[in-house]
């Protein structure tokens, strides 16, 4: 059975790729429905899984830790394009099995929406997980975020193997004590950067312990509800870190993980969360100094993450954010950088953006500063604007211009220094249009 | 100067897609007219507050989980809410905030949790977690004297029965309960719906109505608020009523 059901779903790859179609997702839901939902467990890996997953990071972090095998001469198979649900995963194997179902590779690392966590790995064995953190994120599809916590905790109560785990999110350090039987739980964590507030700054999760109730007392946070937390109570939070970043300075930028210096080239904060979760895979796998060094100071992304566009002579940054965080942290950027400034803000609410835009009340638009101007487009283009409105800004600097290539031009407009903060489906269409701009009117694309 | 005084209750907890915003907008459209606004907060174990010596009691909403946490609590101040209420104060109410008013709310487990029953409506989860009213949601209201058509957001699983005086009735969506006819509860000191958004963003009649309601608490006087300009906040309501509406 499991040999047809392969060679159907190899015959789907092969016409989608005769159309030149991406077979990234329709062959695994084919095989989902064939198989009555349990799609991935007709493969016969017999290779060590690792999965990434968490709200943001997990395209970074998965490509990163691939790059630290694939440097030292393994054979991996990684899901680039991020088609990471069940479905999404099945698809890659199907690319990359035999027809007996037999997957061929050194290793296996995966990005794994959070929801689909057990789903997958009730299917295929996984060696190593590293979970990044938990954030408001498409609560629609998600359901609430507690439920799909006790999703991954549910997961995480019979997997004994390594878990690698944020321990400066308490949403994501909880997972830690999921199975006490587990010796393989493992804590990255990061030492406070200049930045880090005594008090909380953005709208977040998780502030009280989830094991006793009792309120979090917080040393530092960095963003967010992440940074050193303690259950006064129960001791929630105690955990002795794997691995440590020190001395982060975000001007350079460099960090020291066990005394070694990194130097990545992303300068946030969330980046260096990042770059320690990939120096703690590192460091489990024994992976050479110089190959994780050579990883974490060339990575850098060229898809709507800090991408850099030159609208004639406008410098133009343009940042994905999916959920408040994401844009918390492009406006924390934006403002520690001097001199002023135009913000275009995209906004769609597209399925896939969760449908909702509420979202954008817990992005902290009051700490604008020395920006002269604001556009707003997509499909929501108003409720971004009359959100920035009501958060004090100047409603006569506000523009709406709800066609993306109308906004584009209006934001050049002007002079000076751009950013563009777009959400999920909104970055590609938005690259699309700064392309065109740049295409008709001069500049370059980085 | 006039003067607005606000409860925000559990605002650390009962918090989905927005609420807070909308203690954000009243504060924002106070500060355009020069009427001061005071946002006190209170939350599990602060000191009992006098609760009637505020104008505008506000709850949002949040998960079962957040919930319980607050249930056993909220009740500590049943007393206090009810005299305010009884006495003028007016109360703003979203989603869990709107269902714990009322008699009960069974949720998707089956679990009783009491309400402080002040009104006589009750809510009962659906058990399937995956059978929620979701999306957006259009509601024709007369409450402010007018017809106004306000537009919010909606995930909830609870369904919400014996409501006598609804908010409004639904153009769009499904409201208090899947499908039904109604959405929401009123009194003319009372507004508990099930629209987030936060529900004030694109409705400022809604935001002026409660505004007006407090600068007049206790007197006979009718205060004419200064309009603003609401072109933003109205077209954004019209673009999103345009499109459910097919128009």
């Amino acid at each position: 059975m499991n040999g047809i059901l392969i060679i159907i779903g190899k015959l789907i790859v092969a016409i989608l790729r005769l159309f030149k179609r991406n077979a990234g997702n329709l062959p695994g839901i084919v095989l989902w429905h064939l198989t009555g939902g349990k799609c991935c467990k007709m493969f016969k890996v017999s290779c060590p899984i690792i999965a990434v997953t968490g709200t943001n990071g997990k395209t970074s972090v998965t490509n990163c830790i691939a790059q630290l095998f694939e440097r030292s001469g393994k054979k991996i198979i990684i899901n680039k394009e991020g088609n990471n649900l069940d479905t999404g995963i099945c698809s890659l194997l199907l690319r990359h099995c035999s027809c007996s179902g037999k997957v061929d590779a050194d290793y296996l690392i995966l990005e794994t929406d959070e929801s689909h966590v057990p789903v997958v790995y009730s299917q295929l064995k996984l060696e190593t997980l590293v979970v990044l953190n938990f954030f408001r994120d498409q609560l629609d599809r998600n359901g609430e975020m507690e439920t799909l916590i006790q999703k991954i905790n549910g997961f995480c109560k019979t997997f004994d193997g390594n878990l690698l785990l944020n321990g400066d999110d308490p949403n994501t350090a909880r997972l830690g004590r999921a199975n006490p039987n587990n010796k393989n739980v493992k804590y990255f964590h990061a030492e406070p950067y200049a930045f880090a507030t005594k008090t909380i700054f953005e709208a977040s999760e998780g502030r009280f312990c989830p094991f006793c109730g009792e309120p979090l007392e917080y040393e530092y946070y960095q963003y967010s509800h992440i940074g050193k937390f303690k259950c006064g109570k129960c001791g929630f939070g105690d955990s002795v870190p794997y691995i440590t970043a020190e001395k982060i300075d975000l001007e350079k930028p460099v960090f020291t993980a066990d005394s070694h210096e990194y130097s990545p080239k992303l300068n946030s904060i969330y980046n260096i969360y990042n770059m320690t979760a990939v120096a703690g895979a590192a460091k489990l796998y024994g992976i050479e100094q110089k190959i994780t060094d050579s990883v974490i100071s060339e990575y850098t992304v060229n898809n709507g993450r800090m991408e850099t566009f030159m609208l004639g002579d406008r410098r133009t940054t343009l940042n994905l954010a999916k959920n408040p965080v994401g844009a918390n942290m492009t406006l924390r950027v934006m403002n520690e950088m001097q001199g002023e400034k135009e913000l275009l803000f995209v906004l769609n609410d597209n399925v896939a953006d969760g449908l909702d835009v509420s979202w954008i009340w817990d992005i902290n638009f009051s700490v604008f500063e020395r920006v002269t101007r604001v556009v707003t487009s997509g499909t929501r283009a108003y409720d971004i604007a009359v959100r920035i409105k009501c958060s004090g800004y100047p409603a006569e600097k506000i523009v709406v211009r709800p066609d993306l290539d109308e906004a584009v031009t209006e934001l050049a407009a002007t002079d000076g220094r751009k950013f563009v903060i777009a959400n999920y489906t909104a970055v590609q269409p938005t690259r699309a249009a700064l392309k065109r701009y740049i295409e008709k009117h001069g500049g370059k694309h980085e | 100067m006039s003067k607005i005084k606000i409860l925000h209750m559990y605002a650390d907890m009962l918090d989905l897609y927005g609420d807070s915003g909308n203690m954000e907008i009243i504060s924002y459209r106070c500060k355009m007219r020069g009427i001061e606004c005071i946002v006190d907060k209170y939350s599990i174990d602060s000191e009992q507050p006098d609760f009637s010596s505020y104008d505008l009691i506000y709850i949002g909403g949040g998960a079962d989980l957040e919930q319980q946490h607050i249930s056993e609590d909220l009740q500590k101040c049943g007393d206090g809410i009810r005299a305010a209420y009884k006495n003028g104060t007016f109360l703003f109410l979203i989603c869990g905030g709107y269902q714990l008013m009322g008699k009960h709310y069974r949720d998707a487990d089956g679990v009783d949790i009491p309400g402080l029953g002040l009104f006589d409506y009750y809510t009962i989860a659906e058990p399937n977690r995956r059978k929620r009213c979701i999306g957006n949601v259009v509601v024709r209201t007369e409450f402010t004297g007018k017809t106004v058509d306000i537009v919010g957001f909606e995930n909830h699983g609870g369904q919400t029965q014996g409501v006598k005086t609804p908010l409004g009735s639904v153009i769009y969506g499904h409201g208090n309960c899947t499908k039904s006819s109604h959405e929401g509860y009123f009194e003319k000191n009372v507004i508990a719906t099930y629209m987030h958004g936060p529900c004030l963003a694109k409705n400022p009649e809604v935001s002026d109505y409660i505004i007006g309601y407090c600068l007049d608490r206790g007197s006979n006087e009718k205060t004419v608020l200064n309009a603003l300009d609401d072109k933003l906040e109205k077209d954004c309501r019209q673009v999103m009523i345009d499109r459910l509406l097919n128009k």
